[in-house]
């Protein structure tokens, strides 16, 4: 018998149809995963099913919880299920914690409020479900001292405490490495162990081939392809599954190997970096040279940033030397960011910022056309400010900023961590041309080992830094 | 999403602000060009009477115009504020970007020196300044200043902190842009629309500051027209002649409303 | 132990600034400033041109400003404030006295305007946007417009002139207390409702409020269990801030009903020219400024944890 069935929902915003009607169940034992790109309606359709849309949109259809019937678009009649027969996973859980309330509070008040149950038999309820989550030492903790992995268990036991046989997670891995992933999925199918149901909505490829189950395809809306997970990812038949598995860095061919006999851009020797007195990076060597990939990786916090900033002479290195080629001028060493968004003047289009760099450089008048053009970006993206470009588009705009500059080296931050899976293959795929184009040398942070071990020609791997030398905002998701 | 759950300063009230202030403005510039007159002139025949052809709005204690003591009531201490505003805008801002430029003790030493005047009542600044300066209008005008620079600088500060380690102002160095490019593409813009409010703020902050002395009897001296002197003046006759008081008690509020809506949102 | 730190050099400089300040009015005393502050130590009948003499040397009125600086602010800071010139009295008895009659006055205003702003700026920030949220916003922004001085004004033409409910001045009764103490928190209030509605609204608005009630939590357990208390640490932060526009309302409305209190005597002092009062009167407030700040400050990384390390 299934848990839960969804027949015909589709959501509106006004007029406008932002998710074709679509029909699903959830049967015990066999997980269900919603995979899509970013707008692709994915959690709209989640939220829709378990009575959580904005109020500014509107879901029509019907929906059946365990012996309950509802219509999608009566939200009101959802709130009795929350937590009693819907567990739902929020995305980000660092930030779905209460910053006030130490951890167990949080788990607890929900065994006690939603299941009913005395207050102290629901604090050793409450204990042993952290325990059993191996989070004994995290009970007295605010969520602030929590790490992301740490806060998403917290939130696990928290939602699942009222006893709701059905588990929804919402982009479970979003703001969490990479490397977490196994664990996530592992926690996640856990929830299937007493005959419970689990949907998992995703845009990580290898979240969703982990988790197995079935899985529906989203794009624009409207479903794409669905079956059985393990046989879509081997034989997908509709062509954007395809282009979608293809830009799993899992499957990207590996770059043709680059000689190393170039000529170096740059050289370190035995640097060290530091902030706010901690050192972050010790004892690197390494020389850089035309036209190669380095890969960077390593945890959240381990001085990734730190390290750019050394390398582009922006800070000081505590220890040892970054020699840069003679000759080069100070503007040929050039930064890509991780929010590109962030990186261009607010108030400014974008056509009048590449305008004044070009300017600044003495670019011949056709460089910003002619750039364009490689890049594959629309000339009418110019006429726009930075926040109403997408971030795929954002990202090639930054890069045409840089290549105005006719850098010889870029220090590339974790360009792609934002983008969609076919968007990154994009960029990284320009990047890429570009070094065996213009003889470009990059410096390539990401925390996907996969990434890397696909794009780079040298590899280096950055341990985890003492914790007490990451400073809070970055741990810590900025709300959006 | 966002804009939803703040209240940000919205175009429509911003426009009730600016047609508001634009009436008084009209009224304190061009009404005693329509209706000559002398807001100084007594008439005691014509105490407390009501209005005529050349008193449009009647007659104080005095037998004086009410509608020229007002025009010449609304010039005073919005001027007074403005220039005030002026000089502690311009000293905030410098000292602002000053302090966010060169960090170390430059920037310890002016936050101290805020972080002091801040604890100190605006109006008993005025009051000690008032009792230095020989001026009255001067003396005004240097307090209010002294006051309000201290919001200026701290706007300015944190802003152009911010700004400066945002990762557009490194890529904006990293291409080779000098600091004049920086300041006028990234900080002032961000700078300039809470300058704006700062000022609408700070301007009601410096006439709500000027009437209320005056309606102590601490401020502007008799016979100036001045908008709390004329209050404390009238409230007297007010079972003779409430309209008398009321018509500085409204062009005050009406006032105030005005920046106060120009202003937007709240004060930071 | 930063924050402290931080609040005593604020304090210290705030004792700076008070002194130079009041410094130079006593330089600018009009006429013979000697003979003014004698006859305030020994009253008038006995003032003669031997003690004016002593008390010039003292002062270091005759001779250069610096060492008579110097000597003003070592007064200062051994907390030697002097006698009023005015009654003649030691200024700390004076403030002493007064400061009792502030303190219940401001109490009754910040006490009234918490019942009045915050619980309207939660109902308003639970729907940001109603009718509700919009009414308040024109009520509040109509009620900043207007200055504590013309509240006080409108408050007693209407409730003592017109209705002759409350009496207009005076002081000891409890029902003296009504009037004074509404016109400070009317303006208090329109502020601290649009604080808590903001603070309200964005926190309604974060993922954890939503998670919270997806654990199953009804509306009413969410606020009382995560809304107020992420609320209450905003609203504390600016009451402190908002103590300086108290204690301006505390000085005027006291000098308007004639409320025997520091303000009062402050504006009195300012008039008089009675530059030992205004100095003892304007460090009292400047540092009772820094200490509640102080004890917010404590208070705030009490309830919130992540400020400090």
């Amino acid at each position: 018998m299934t848990l839960l069935s969804a027949t015909e929902i589709a959501v509106h915003a006004g007029a406008q149809r932002l998710v074709d009607p679509v029909s699903l169940a959830l049967n015990p034992g066999e997980p269900l995963v919603i995979l899509g790109e970013t707008g692709s309606g994915k959690s709209l359709l989640a939220q829709a099913i378990m009575g959580t849309l904005p109020e500014s949109l509107r879901a029509t259809g019907q929906v059946r919880i365990g012996k309950h019937e509802l219509r999608a678009g009566d939200r009101a009649a959802f709130r009795g299920l929350w937590g009693r027969q819907i567990a739902v996973l929020p995305q980000e859980p660092w930030l779905s914690l209460d910053p006030l309330m130490r951890a167990a509070p949080q788990v607890t008040e929900a065994h006690r409020l939603v299941a009913g149950r005395p207050a102290p038999e629901a604090r050793l309820q409450a204990g042993a479900d952290l325990a059993a989550l191996g989070l004994e030492g995290a009970a007295a903790r605010y969520p602030h001292q929590l790490s992301g992995g740490m806060a998403q268990r917290v939130a696990i036991a928290a939602a699942r405490a009222g006893g709701a046989p059905i588990v929804v997670a919402d982009e479970p891995t979003k703001g969490l490495d990479a490397t977490r992933r196994d664990d996530v999925a592992a926690l996640l199918l856990g929830a299937l162990a007493s005959g419970g149901g689990l949907m998992v909505i995703t845009h990580d490829l290898a979240l969703a081939r982990r988790i197995g189950g079935r899985v529906i395809v989203l794009r624009d809306g409207a479903v794409v392809e669905s079956g059985a997970t393990a046989e879509v990812f081997a034989r997908p038949t509709a062509a954007y599954t395809r282009d979608l598995i293809a830009a799993d860095p899992e499957n990207w061919p590996a770059r043709a190997p680059q000689p190393d006999t170039t000529k170096a851009v740059l050289q370190v020797e035995d640097l060290a970096v530091s902030r706010g007195g901690h050192v972050l990076v010790e004892g690197l060597s390494l020389t850089l040279g035309a036209g190669r990939i380095l890969g960077i990786t390593g945890p959240s916090g381990c001085g990734k940033s730190s390290l750019g900033d050394a390398l582009l002479g922006l800070v000081p290195p505590a220890q040892g030397q970054v020699h840069r080629a003679a000759g080069l001028a100070p503007t040929a060493f050039q930064k890509l960011y991780q929010d590109p968004v962030a990186a261009f003047p607010r108030t400014r289009t974008l056509g009048q910022t590449l305008r004044d760099v070009a300017r600044l450089h003495r670019a011949p008048w056709d460089r910003i056309d002619t750039l364009l053009a490689r890049l594959r970006l629309d000339p009418v993206l110019l006429t726009r400010r930075p926040g109403a470009v997408s971030g795929g588009e954002l990202q090639r705009l930054a890069l045409l900023r840089a290549m105005l500059a006719r850098p010889r080296f870029l220090f590339a931050d974790e360009p792609t961590s934002r983008l969609d899976p076919i968007t990154q293959r994009e960029v990284i795929g320009l990047l890429s041309d570009l070094t065996r184009t213009d003889g470009l040398a990059i410096a390539l942070v990401s925390h996907d080992p996969v990434l890397i071990a696909r794009t780079a020609d040298d590899r280096r791997s950055l341990p985890m830094a003492h914790p007490a030398a990451v400073p809070l905002a970055e741990v810590q998701p900025v709300p959006a | 999403m966002r804009t939803a759950i703040l209240s940000r300063p919205q175009p429509m009230g911003r426009i009730i602000g600016a047609a508001i202030l634009a009436v008084i403005a009209g009224f304190a510039l061009l009404g005693p060009v329509l209706v000559p007159g002398d807001p100084f002139a007594q008439s005691l025949m014509k105490s407390l009477a009501g209005p005529d052809a050349a008193a449009p709005f009647g007659h104080d204690h005095l037998g004086r115009s009410l509608f020229h003591r007002l025009a010449y009531a609304l010039r005073l201490s919005p001027l007074i504020a403005l220039a005030a505003v002026a000089t502690a805008a311009s000293a905030g801002l410098v000292l602002g970007m000053l302090a966010a430029l060169r960090g170390g003790w430059t920037e310890r030493v002016l936050v101290i020196l805020a972080d002091a005047l801040l604890a100190l009542p605006g109006l008993l600044m005025v009051l000690i300044v008032l009792a230095i300066m020989p001026g009255t209008a001067t003396g005004f005008w240097a307090g209010l200043s002294l006051v309000l620079w201290v919001e200026f600088f701290r706007l300015t500060r944190a802003t152009a902190r911010a700004t400066l380690a945002s990762p557009a102002v490194q890529a904006a160095k990293l291409l080779g842009f000098g600091w004049s490019y920086i300041f006028r593409t990234h900080l002032w813009p961000e700078i300039a629309p809470l300058m704006l409010t700062a000022a609408a703020f700070g301007t009601a902050t410096a006439i709500m500051a000027i009437a209320a002395l005056g309606f102590v009897s601490v401020g502007m001296r008799a016979p100036t027209p001045e908008l709390g002197l004329m209050m404390v003046e009238l409230l007297p006759y007010w079972r003779e002649a409430p309209m008398a008081l009321l018509t500085p008690v409204i062009a005050t509020f009406a006032l105030l409303l005005g920046l106060t809506l120009l202003a937007g949102g709240h004060k930071p | 132990m930063n924050i402290l730190l931080s609040r005593l050099v604020q304090a210290a400089t705030v004792a700076v600034l008070v002194g130079a300040a009041t410094f130079a009015m006593m330089r600018n005393l009009p006429g013979d400033a000697a003979w003014r502050i004698a006859a305030g130590r020994y009253g008038y009948d006995n003032v003669n041109a031997a003690a004016a003499e002593a008390v010039r040397s003292e002062l270091g009125l005759g001779g250069h400003w610096f060492p008579a600086f110097l000597q003003w602010m070592g007064n200062l800071f051994r907390l030697d404030f002097g006698v009023s010139l005015v009654s003649g009295q030691p200024v700390i008895h004076e403030i002493a006295h007064q400061l009792g009659a502030s303190l219940w006055l401001a109490l009754a205003a910040v006490g009234l305007s918490l019942l009045i702003g915050p619980p309207l700026g939660i109902i308003a920030g639970l729907r940001p946007g109603g009718l509700f949220d919009r009414a308040l916003l024109v009520v509040s922004t109509a009620l900043k417009a207007v200055p504590q001085f013309l509240m006080a004004l409108i408050l007693i033409l209407l409730l003592s002139v017109q209705l002759g409910w409350l009496p207009a001045a005076g002081y000891g009764q409890p029902r003296h207390f009504i009037l004074p103490a509404l016109a400070l928190a009317l303006g208090l209030a329109a502020v601290n409702a649009r604080i808590t509605r903001d603070a309200m609204a964005s926190v309604a608005a974060q993922p954890f409020y939503a998670f919270a009630q997806w654990k199953g939590l009804s509306r009413t357990q969410v606020l009382w269990r995560h809304g107020l208390r992420n609320v209450s640490v905003p609203l504390l932060t600016y009451l402190g801030l908002q103590f300086v526009l108290l204690v301006e309302g505390v000085v005027v409305i006291e000098s308007i009903v004639g409320w025997p209190g520091i303000g009062h005597a402050l504006v009195h002092a300012v008039f008089a020219r009675d530059v030992p009062m205004v100095q003892g009167t304007a460090l009292l407030l400047g540092l009772g400024f820094v200490l509640v700040n102080a004890l917010i400050d404590l208070l705030a990384a009490r309830i919130d944890p992540r400020g400090v390390q």
